[in-house]
């Protein structure tokens, strides 16, 4: 698992966009088992990459059975983990209403349905947990991890440095200046950097699995000062 | 509110018939189709009021499909058959016509499809830029053709002018497009649809999670758009303008039928045609035996449904 990290605005949205041959790059070359990207049609990609980015508000009153049936539009395999996962995301009691109904944790949670349905070898995640609390957060990060160690491979864009640096195994960080350093997780995490990065004191504390990364912000309360 | 599968194909094929049979039976004259002795009503019934009501429903299909094709299409749920324009446009192509040549239906009508396709065409060229400027330029062109007939109009001689403004509020009684042909259309625009509505779904949720599904956005966007158009074309050149129909009837049919489009078409299909059917005899009925334009029927309908729609679901 790839977590990418930097600030607003730097890229990394486009970035997945790209990699899912969703976005036209104007320079560089992409490559896909030594092949130009530009080489697969969308059919060919959408069968061996998943990406989840926000999805434009409906106008059209779209049901969340329905939103989920598109996503399976052209996935064969029986639909027996269909319940599985929506139980999971704790959204089987909501596949009657309407996508515009829901709060946005619950329309975030029928997305990430949506890409776990689709059940390819690559998934591209942008802010999967944004809006959801944090029961969510933790079952989903963990069933990532999950499917990360049975074989896929899972890119990630995440905000959350705790959370980067307690399931990354390799970090992409996409600096203000086009800058970009990449390593595992272990070498490229480290409190300075990620201030850098964010252009917010961050301190570490730990090591190991027990490494955390607090922005000082939450140490040092400012109404205490 | 939605109904189950069993009560769906039931009405489907019911009410369309109910509705055939008593549009066929209304009229200035009641006759039952049932027992029609003599060989003035069989005329009346068959060679008068079948073809009418057959090129209404068709028309009032055609319409429905269209506008449920271009609010997918332009992701506005106030997207309707003339949005881009093609009323406009084939309004001047009819008036001109009128203007010049003597005959006067076949040449309005020949006009009017004229008029269609050059108004088609020109908004193609913008069909490249996304939803959001082809809505914008099928919107200004609209007032660009709108202009254009108010200054045929005025210079079109008098005794032509009601001829104009009956077809600009919609005319079944004129078509010259066979009426037989015109059902052809009909079947072939929701074959189309039908044929495509798996990947007009994902529309649905957004060009690029389209894409993300394996969609050849472009590539549906290019024929949705010729279906659409064609089938407003071939409406507009049968009846004239007749509003409404294309934006109300696929927002009831969703709320009736579900957003998934393999419901969707077939179900404004044969509503839209419904709703015409009555808008027409009711436009027979309500001042005989003089008629009134049918677009007065549909828009006085059509509002305050729409409105109700508006308030109750969006």
């Amino acid at each position: 698992m790839t977590v990418i990290l930097g600030p607003n605005g730097v890229g990394k949205s486009t970035l997945l966009l790209a990699l899912a041959g969703l976005h036209k790059i104007s320079g560089g070359s992409l490559l896909f088992d030594e092949e130009p990207l530009q080489n697969f049609s969308h059919q060919q990609l959408a069968e061996k990459i998943s990406w989840q980015g926000t999805l434009p508000p409906s106008e059209f009153g779209l049901k969340v059975s329905d939103r989920l049936a598109l996503a399976m539009r052209d996935v064969l395999e029986s639909s027996g983990s269909y319940w599985d996962i929506c139980r999971m995301l704790d959204i089987d009691h909501l596949q009657k209403r309407a996508l515009g109904e829901l709060s946005s944790g619950e329309r975030q949670r029928v997305e990430l349905a949506a890409v776990l349905l689709r059940d390819r070898d690559i998934l591209l995640l942008d802010e999967p947990v944004a809006h959801l609390d944090l029961k969510h957060q933790a079952s989903f990060l963990s069933m990532m991890q999950k499917l990360t160690a049975a074989g896929k491979s899972v890119l990630v864009v995440l905000h959350d440095v705790q959370q980067a640096v307690s399931i990354a195994d390799d970090v992409l960080m996409i600096f203000d200046d086009g800058r970009v350093e990449c390593g595992s997780a272990e070498t490229v995490m480290s409190a300075v950097r990620l201030s850098k990065l964010f252009d917010t004191e961050i301190t570490e504390s730990g090591e190991g699995p027990n490494r955390l990364m607090i922005p000082n912000y939450f140490i040092n309360n400012p109404q205490e000062k | 509110m939605q109904f189950d599968n069993r009560y769906k194909y039931a009405l489907a094929i019911a009410l369309p018939i109910v509705v055939l049979m008593l549009a066929l039976a209304a009229g200035e004259q009641w006759i039952n189709p049932f027992s029609a002795n003599s060989t003035l009503n069989q005329t009346i019934l068959w060679e008068l009021r079948l073809p009418r009501i057959l090129t209404a429903f068709a028309v009032g299909g055609l319409l429905a499909l269209a506008g449920a094709w271009f609010q997918v299409l332009l992701g506005n749920p106030l997207a309707e058959p003339y949005i881009l324009g093609v009323a406009g446009s084939s309004a001047v192509g009819a008036v001109f016509s009128l203007m010049l040549l003597p005959d006067s239906a076949w040449a309005m009508s020949a006009g009017a499809f004229i008029g269609a396709w050059v108004g088609i065409t020109v908004v193609m060229l913008f069909s490249s830029q996304g939803p959001s400027k082809l809505l914008l330029s099928g919107v200004v062109l609209a007032a660009f053709w709108a202009a254009l007939v108010a200054l045929l109009l005025a210079i079109l001689p008098e005794k032509r002018l009601g001829m104009a403004l009956a077809w600009m509020m919609g005319d079944l009684s004129s078509s010259v497009i066979p009426v037989q042909a015109l059902l052809i259309g009909w079947a072939v625009a929701l074959g189309c649809g039908l044929v495509l509505a798996r990947s007009l779904d994902t529309l649905l949720l957004g060009e690029t999670h389209a894409r993300a599904l394996g969609v050849d956005v472009a590539r549906l966007r290019r024929r949705l758009l010729w279906v659409a158009s064609a089938a407003t074309a071939i409406a507009v050149t049968a009846a004239g303008t007749i509003g409404f129909v294309g934006l109300v009837i696929p927002h009831m049919m969703r709320i009736l039928f579900g957003t998934l489009h393999r419901g969707l078409l077939p179900a404004s299909a044969i509503g839209g045609g419904i709703l015409l059917v009555l808008a027409d005899t009711g436009a027979r009925m309500v001042i005989a035996p003089a008629e009134l334009p049918v677009g007065v029927i549909t828009a006085l309908i059509g509002v305050p449904l729409f409105l109700w729609l508006l308030v109750r679901r969006i």
